[in-house]
């Protein structure tokens, strides 16, 4: 799969090189977004993680962060996005390292990212929530009642927002099990090998229903968590494409086009718009 | 890019619990490998047709398949019947299972190895066969096959990685959670490479050793 995306884009980038050289470049302003148009995709990274990032069967990438990506990318003259399936804590030094143009992926805003990305306005919000066992047998309500029961263990994404609520919730890094997929942690609650697997609201409704296992319940959302939203990220440096990327993605706010493309998914298009990047990077108090 | 030894102390606490656990995982894997891998050469040398096939086939078969697959299908797979290994037994049963199968066939040259004539003075000693096995072949098979085992062993350290799949902390899984909180990856993968090199360079010491001590045949 990504073996190809390569292959593909090496053909892509040889083509676009063959372009670029007929065609006379245009705004300076500007230089990455008119790299991406030049050769004609943008590379973003995804975490194959329901409803907010997902990648089919036949390998199309679909899910609510990259449909909103591929649009805005297409109205800003790029055409088409390449995606590449990440782990969350690689995302970030992927982006550094020139990996791929912008994350869209539902990789929440917090402070300690903000300083390291350049995030565009807020895209999808959710909170977060838990999958237990029938009944809830340890009785969680928040990540601290995983940290109060010394024999309790919960699962979350390798670098997600998860894994760090629960750490500083107080639960100890042995007991925080990082998990490589939802598909692993959905089997590893359901094998009691963790007693709580973690991860937003709509991705462990979307686990849920594709398991459709009675033994299994949802508790959300996870008190003492904040909802929190992600928003594309990009290198900084790249702020020009960033602004560009919140131009685009407020006239699609304002027509209605968003809801449009994240309402199907279950999000709502009003939390997104009733708080800003500002607010939600600002150092929590 | 730069490098930041105030990180790298900051976090070597933390990679050298993996570092525990990679070793760990890599000692009871070789001794599951030395067992298991005796018992399929010896199982595949069996009078009786039946066993000495379907041993063949059962270590051919994993043999030829990846180890990670294993990995997956003992974690993940078994607790569908029933069998809910934690992630460390899971992984060195996976390690052990596959080198096993390597080393057998170090076994099975080491046995064949041992002349004919041995095999037919302990006939014409009136041995057992159980006699013939332990007090002829092996004392003379398994020494010069100690080093070869060894080797095997290092390229098992190195593929402990792959443990960290089944989600065992090990070494790199420790280095991956640091980088996932620091956004770095410089230092604690820098950090990984220079542990294995440090602990595969000492192995090697102890292998040329082993080599000298028991590689020469004597007889």
């Amino acid at each position: 799969m990504r073996k190809f995306a390569i292959a593909a884009g090496g053909a892509a980038l040889a083509l676009a090189a063959a372009l670029a050289v007929s065609l006379p470049s245009t705004a300076q302003d500007n230089p990455k977004l008119e790299q991406l148009k030049a050769q004609g995709f943008a590379r973003v990274a995804i975490a194959n993680e329901p409803p907010f990032t997902a990648v089919a069967a036949d390998g199309k990438v679909s899910g609510a962060a990259p449909d909103v990506a591929r649009e805005i990318f297409k109205r800003l003259g790029v055409p088409e996005i390449v995606a590449s399936i990440s782990e969350y804590g690689a995302m970030i030094p992927g982006l550094q390292a020139g990996r791929h143009d912008v994350v869209t992926a539902g990789l929440f805003m917090k402070p300690e990212r903000c300083a390291a990305v350049a995030y565009s306005e807020p895209v999808l919000c959710d909170a977060e929530a838990m999958l237990v066992k029938k009944g809830n047998p340890k009785g969680f309500k928040s990540y601290a009642d995983v940290a109060r029961d010394p024999s309790a263990t919960i699962g979350a994404p390798g670098g997600g927002t998860e894994e760090k609520l629960a750490l500083d919730a107080g639960v100890p890094r042995d007991r925080v099990i990082v998990v490589p997929d939802g598909q692993s942690g959905l089997k590893m609650v359901q094998d009691g090998r963790i007693d709580a697997y973690s991860l937003p609201v709509l991705s462990i409704n979307d686990l849920m229903m594709k398991a459709n296992d009675p033994n299994l319940e949802v508790i959300a959302p996870v008190q003492g968590a904040p909802v929190y939203c992600d928003g594309a990220a990009f290198k900084k440096g790249d702020e020009a494409l960033r602004d560009a990327f919140n131009v685009e993605l407020a006239k699609m706010k304002e027509s209605g086009d968003f809801a449009k493309i994240i309402e199907p998914y279950g999000f709502s298009a009003a939390a997104a718009m009733s708080t800003s990047m500002e607010k939600l990077c600002a150092p929590a108090q | 890019m730069e490098w930041d030894w105030n990180f790298v102390w900051q976090i070597m606490p933390t990679l050298i619990q993996g570092v525990k656990i990679t070793i760990l995982a890599t000692l009871l894997g070789s001794l599951l490998a030395a067992a298991f891998g005796l018992a399929i050469a010896l199982l595949r040398r069996s009078p009786n047709r039946a066993v000495s096939r379907t041993t063949a086939f059962v270590a051919e078969f994993i043999r030829g398949t990846p180890l990670l697959v294993q990995l997956y299908v003992i974690f993940y797979v078994l607790p569908d019947i029933g069998i809910l290994l934690p992630p460390l037994l899971a992984g060195v049963i996976g390690l052990g299972l596959h080198y096993g199968t390597y080393t057998a066939e170090v076994y099975r040259a080491g046995i064949d190895n041992v002349p004919r004539g041995q095999w037919e003075a302990a006939k014409a000693c009136n041995l057992t066969e159980r006699q013939t096995w332990i007090r002829v072949i092996l004392p003379q098979a398994l020494p010069p096959m100690i080093p070869a085992l060894a080797n095997y062993f290092i390229a098992m350290f190195k593929e402990t990685p792959l443990l960290s799949a089944i989600t065992v902390l090990e070494l790199m899984n420790q280095a991956k959670s640091v980088a996932n909180s620091s956004y770095r990856y410089i230092e604690p993968i820098t950090m990984v490479g220079a542990f294995f090199l440090a602990i595969s360079l000492v192995s090697v010491v102890a292998l040329r050793w082993l080599e000298h001590r028991y590689g020469r045949i004597e007889r």
